[in-house]
């Protein structure tokens, strides 16, 4: 498991289902695109411009708040995740609604049942 | 006007060798000026002027080329000299323009490459497999014990509800242990590392993790004290084995994060 920090030696805990052998996309977008001294160029480019990159993209390099204010909220309906983010109840909403339209549909089969 | 653009990679202090080839497989030259070296390549301008550049950063995968041909220019750099990271497309019109920038940006870039020196960066995730850590509740968290056997012998009404009462039980439990966890890592990395900043959890489309990400940290560690950090990892997921924990340590990056000057996310 050790690495001798060798440049190639990206992963040293591999996890199921993703190639270790070449460094993770997002965790290099969301170096290039969100970090790095900015100079200013001859070319001026925004990478945070709203409309220069896709939504998914965008996902990578904006902050929580930044994402929620464009209507990003992957993250919310991840119940492991919500804790980490305060603001966030949507997710747990969602489930509590799910749930009572279950147990209504429930009950409703029941009613029906006992009814005949 | 020239048919070319000069792309920028970073800064560096000392001259130094350069890898090969960069973005879109050009040769990477050194500009000098101001006691400062500016890695660099000559790009076509079909592909990267203006106009193009926003038609092709939104292509992923003309992206996902130019950002790893960037990364890959940094670290054949990284291990050799202190290197101030530019952001993807730093572009200019000519080497002159380079030499020019390291002039005015002289004081701000010197001050950088000394606090960045001998120092790199580490990223630290923490992955959790929710089902590995529902099952562990429901075997050992005494409401979801005592509620299970209250389920037995219950009618089919009866056992519904308490049903629906411990998968709430074992939804709340999933998500306090995640945060507690999450947080006993970070508070853990900073007590080893020089500075440690978060970020966002990662796309799983792009990242290809298949667990829940609690923790995506980037930390900036001095060049000897990398072993401190991987053994706080590996000690961690031996504690939380049992709950399906997994830390991963990448790198050295580039110390993309930890640019003095740059405000943190």
């Amino acid at each position: 498991m050790e690495t001798n920090g060798g440049l190639s030696a990206r992963s040293t805990n591999p996890l199921p289902g993703r190639p270790a052998t070449e460094a993770n996309l997002a965790d290099i977008l969301e170096r290039v695109l969100d970090k790095g001294i900015v100079i200013a160029g001859d070319i001026q480019i925004n990478l945070l411009d709203i409309e220069l990159l896709t939504i998914k993209l965008r996902l990578l390099i904006a902050s929580v708040d930044r994402a929620r204010e464009m209507g990003i909220n992957w993250w919310e309906s991840d119940s492991s995740l919500q804790k980490l983010d305060p603001g966030s109840q949507n997710g747990q909403l969602e489930q509590e609604n799910r749930e009572l339209r279950e147990r209504l549909e429930r009950l409703e089969q029941k009613i029906g049942a006992s009814g005949d | 006007m020239t048919e070319e653009l000069v792309w920028a990679y970073c800064v560096a202090g000392a001259p130094h060798g350069v890898s090969e080839s960069g973005v879109e497989g050009r040769p990477v030259e050194q500009v000098e000026a101001a006691g400062l070296a500016a890695l660099v390549s000559r790009v076509p301008r079909s592909e990267f002027a203006e106009d193009a550049l926003r038609r092709n950063l939104n292509d992923l995968d003309w992206l996902a080329r130019v950002a790893r041909a960037h990364e890959d220019v940094l670290e054949h750099v990284l291990g050799e000299t202190t290197i101030v990271p530019l952001r993807l497309c730093t572009l200019f019109e000519s080497e002159d323009g380079v030499r020019r920038m390291l002039e005015q940006e002289q004081a701000a870039l010197a001050h950088a490459l000394s606090a960045l020196s001998g120092r790199d960066e580490w990223g630290v995730k923490l992955i959790l497999n929710k089902a590995t850590l529902e099952e562990a509740i429901l075997e050992t968290s005494p409401e979801a014990v005592a509620m299970r056997a209250e389920m037995e012998g219950k009618s089919e009404g009866g056992a519904y509800l308490i049903r629906r009462r411990l998968e709430r039980h074992v939804r709340d439990r999933v998500d306090a242990l995640a945060a507690a966890a999450a947080d006993e890592l970070r508070a853990e990395l900073d007590r080893c590392v020089l500075a440690c900043v978060t970020r966002p959890p990662q796309n799983p489309e792009l990242s290809g993790y298949t667990g829940a990400m609690l923790l995506n940290a980037a930390c900036l560690v001095d060049r000897g004290g990398v072993e401190s950090v991987r053994q706080v990892a590996s000690e961690f997921e031996t504690r939380y084995a049992h709950l399906g924990a997994r830390v991963e340590l990448t790198g050295p990056w580039p110390p993309y994060n930890f640019v003095p000057g740059e405000p943190d996310s």
